[in-house]
């Protein structure tokens, strides 16, 4: 066991130092110069020269690279090309907006998936199976950041139920907090749910398909119990698998609906680097997502390693 | 191709909706009495409530010398105070300042300062902060964005704690505008002497005090209890909401969350202006937009087909298309009308002239026209939205333009710095509003906005001549001649100016948008209860 933990752990470093160089190269090699962004129609190459020489921009990719790097694993993330602040507090600052999106919106999308893809696997080729389906599919194939407008037009513009954005926190607000995070997470646990509702199905009509349940069926025990004693915890370990991945992918997927509802969280930082070419912003914030989404794979990895007993017996031997 | 002076010219005049709608008759009609008693209650100063203003940028930074962004100078207004300031309809009036005398031949402006005005951490505001002031933007590596505001500031002498004079290398017509600029904001001396940075927590004598920054959330502001306009301000505090996404800005004044905006996109104008509980005021500022053809590039390099170019647009169409009638066209020169250096110059047909841009494109001996692009920053919506207008017109005349757009970091780096495009087009709010603030970027050669790479040496010397001069008749004469060879010459295409689109809750009484686009006046303004 100590073994595959070690392996994976040294795979996780691997991947995020080849992570860091890719990030960093494809920014820099973006079209559309950091300095001219920043200064805009009034870029003179005097201006231009000095904005690059007071960030080091003028040095050769390589020096950059391993001087970013170097102060990044010691927590420094440089400050903004935009607006001269430090990018480290405020990232820390938004991680958990980001956290609390991605968390609600995953418990929203296991809240949908569990029960409907459960009943379509019960009622397999059955009308609510083949409606269920259906539903999955057109939810599958709609933008995250279509649902989002659609839901502000409708609960904020029209019923005004809902506040259009806007972010209060949890600890100074718990009910204001809630009333802001809705609609973000079910725009993206909605979408999410599209896929969990297919895996749950069909992991679900695979166990029920199985032996032991025809036999529990044979015993007389009704469809109900057999799906809830029986079936239910055997499907949801390939289940959890895939939502475990769906969790870190939503973490990556809060860039443009925080945008949308103005969540100070890290998503949208990503975009206001993009859009300002503000270099460290991106790269921080890039890198904190890629981090998350590596990190939820790893216990994801360990936590399948450990359970499957071929490779318990395996690491035994 | 005379110029003439313009007779009559049924112009798009903005207004603010609201008095639009008192001055008509059936509101006039029945509502008189009401009308009156509402106004002189609202007269009556409230104090207290928070204004929460939403905008669409974060500031670059909140240092007078170092914040070259537009939205710096919003903040940096509010906190820190300056000589003079711009009222809305853009004219300098004293403010730090008590009064100011000029001399003859306009080489020394002596200002006498208010007594007894502290900066936000109590120490004095005295004539050596405004002199510590001027030579920090002033010294060599200050890296001061407008340094030609200061460049003719020889010396800055502090006669006495309250009288301060500026000795000048030459006239500079707009120097006391020059004085209102945010940049020439008073900063306070021995703090700054001490180390402190003013972009981590800047400290001014204005009438409101700094007091949290969170990037791309939000800006918070209490009310200065010591400002030195008695009774003023009358919110206990400001938020800045920082809002990109211009589509949430919208949502969130439409919804209440905010409640003022000078940001909202012409096309949404009309819901958000005629939403219960949201005021709406329009107003013609500086905001216009250009075309530029580039000189280096044939056949642009012909003042004819640069002229064929400009008669054959349709601005009334760009209006209307565009800025859904929230724009005045440009038909003549681009100083806007309600500044006093306006040229009153009839040259364009609002609806465009094919004939007269036919007639011009043979003379410049392409009568079947030519094949050219026009390339536009996807990031300006009014640009993309503009562009298949500009087509259609030109394709009439026989200029066959094909569009390209590209997001701005990329339009930046790839187009607009290194001059390479047939035909684009930007837009540009003037900070000051002195008439030099419209032309001197744009047609004088080698500066930085300049990049369609015009020269031309009379235009250079009559730009230098009118900023210079010291009256505002000779000033004036100037500018028209300044504008009559511009549109000889043509070397930009004038477009339209856009106005100021500013939505406020009803609640909000007494303030007065500014031409400039500043937000001085809200100072002024109160939230009833």
């Amino acid at each position: 066991m100590g073994r595959l933990i070690s392996t994976r752990l040294a795979a996780f470093v691997m991947t995020l130092f080849a992570a860091s160089i890719v990030l960093f190269l494809t920014i820099n090699i973006l079209p559309g110069s950091a300095a001219k962004s920043a200064l805009g129609m009034e870029a003179t190459p005097q201006a231009i020269a000095r904005f690059e020489a007071q960030r080091g921009l003028d040095r050769p990719l390589v020096v950059q690279y391993v001087e970013w790097l170097s102060k990044t694993i010691t927590g420094d993330f440089g400050t903004s090309f935009q607006n001269s602040v430090p990018v480290g507090p405020e990232l820390l600052k938004r991680i958990p907006v980001t956290l609390e999106l991605a968390t609600l919106a995953f418990l929203i999308a296991n809240l949908v998936a569990i029960p409907l893809g459960t009943l379509a696997a019960a009622r397999h080729t059955r009308a609510s199976d083949k409606t269920t389906t259906f539903a999955a599919t057109v939810l599958g194939a709609v933008p995250n950041f279509w649902l989002a407008t659609l839901l502000i037009m409708v609960f904020s513009l029209n019923l005004r139920w809902l506040p259009p954005g806007g972010f209060t926190s949890f600890v100074d607000d718990p009910a204001q907090n809630l009333r802001q995070m809705i609609m973000p997470a079910l725009s993206l646990g909605l979408v999410s749910s599209a896929l969990l509702i297919r895996i749950m199905r069909a992991s679900m009509i695979e166990v029920l398909s199985s032996d032991y349940i025809r036999t529990a069926h044979a015993k007389g025990a009704n469809e109900t119990i057999v799906i809830r004693r029986h079936a239910l915890r055997n499907s949801l370990i390939p289940y959890m698998n895939v939502a475990a991945v769906e969790f870190g992918f939503l973490f990556g997927s809060a860039v443009v609906i925080e945008d949308i509802f103005r969540l100070p969280g890290v998503g949208s930082l990503v975009l206001v680097g993009i859009i300002n070419r503000d270099f460290p912003v991106l790269l921080a914030s890039a890198l904190t997502i890629t981090v998350f989404v590596l990190v939820v794979n790893l216990i994801v990895d360990l936590a399948v390693g450990l359970l499957d007993p071929r490779r318990v017996k395996g690491s035994q031997a | 191709m005379a110029i003439t002076r313009r007779i009559s010219l049924q112009k798009h005049k903005p207004a603010l909706s609201r008095r639009a709608f008192l001055a008509s008759g059936t509101a006039m009609a029945l509502l008189p009495a009401m009308t009156l008693r509402a106004q002189a209650q609202d007269m009556t100063p409230v104090d207290g409530g928070v204004l929460k203003l939403a905008f669409s940028a974060d500031p670059a930074g909140m240092d007078p010398a170092l914040g070259p962004s537009g939205m710096s100078h919003v903040v940096i207004e509010q906190i820190y105070s300056t000589l003079m300031s711009l009222d809305p309809d853009a004219q300098p009036y004293p403010d730090l300042a008590e009064g100011y005398e000029v001399s003859d031949d306009g080489m020394q402006y002596t200002f006498t300062l208010r007594q007894g005005v502290k900066f936000h951490n109590g120490d004095d505001l005295t004539a050596e902060d405004v002199k510590y002031t001027f030579d920090r933007l002033r010294a060599p590596d200050s890296g001061y964005a407008y340094d030609s505001q200061v460049a003719t500031i020889q010396e800055v002498t502090a006669i006495d704690p309250y009288t301060v004079r500026f000795d000048l290398s030459a006239p500079t017509g707009p120097f006391l505008t020059y004085m209102a600029f945010p940049g020439s904001s008073i900063v306070p001396k021995n703090l700054l002497e001490a180390g402190h940075d003013l972009n981590a927590q800047p400290v001014g004598s204005g009438p409101f005090k700094f007091v949290s920054y969170q990037p791309r959330s939000m800006i918070t502001f209490e009310k200065n209890g010591d400002f030195y306009e008695e009774g003023k301000p009358h919110f206990d505090g400001l938020e800045m909401h920082l809002i990109a996404d211009v589509t949430a800005l919208t949502n969130a004044v439409l919804s209440g969350t905010v409640n003022f905006s000078n940001e909202i996109p012409p096309k949404d104008w009309q819901t958000v202006s005629s939403t219960p509980g949201i005021t709406g005021q329009t107003l013609e500022g500086s905001r216009f937009y250009w075309l530029l053809p580039n000189h280096d590039r044939s056949p642009m390099d012909n003042p004819l087909v640069r002229q064929a170019i400009a008669h054959a647009i349709d601005r009334s169409a760009i209006v209307a298309g565009t800025f859904f009638g929230q724009a005045t066209p440009i038909l003549g020169g681009v100083i806007p009308e309600w500044n006093w250096a306006y040229a009153d110059l009839e040259y364009f047909a609002p609806r465009g002239d094919v004939e007269k841009a036919k007639a011009l494109l043979a003379e410049a001996g392409h009568p079947d026209g030519f094949e050219t692009s026009l390339t536009m920053a996807s990031s300006f919506p009014a640009m993309v939205s503009m562009a298949p207008i500009i087509q259609a017109n030109l394709a009439a005349v026989g200029i066959k333009v094909s569009i390209d757009t590209m997001e701005i970091p990329r339009y930046w780096d790839e187009v607009w710095a290194p001059s390479k495009f047939d035909m684009t087009a930007m837009y540009w709010v003037s900070p000051l509003a002195d008439p030099d603030d419209f032309v001197y970027n744009n047609y004088h050669s080698g500066t930085a906005l300049n990049v369609q790479k015009s020269g031309d040496a009379s235009m250079d010397e009559i730009l230098v001549k009118a900023k210079s001069g010291t009256t505002r008749d000779e000033r004036k004469a100037d500018y028209l001649k300044q504008q009559e060879m511009s549109l000889e010459q043509m070397p930009i295409v004038p477009l339209v100016n856009a106005w100021l689109l500013i939505a406020h809750t009803d609640k909000l009484k007494n303030y007065k948008p500014m031409r400039s686009g500043f937000l001085k006046t809200i100072k002024d303004a109160w939230l009833e209860t």
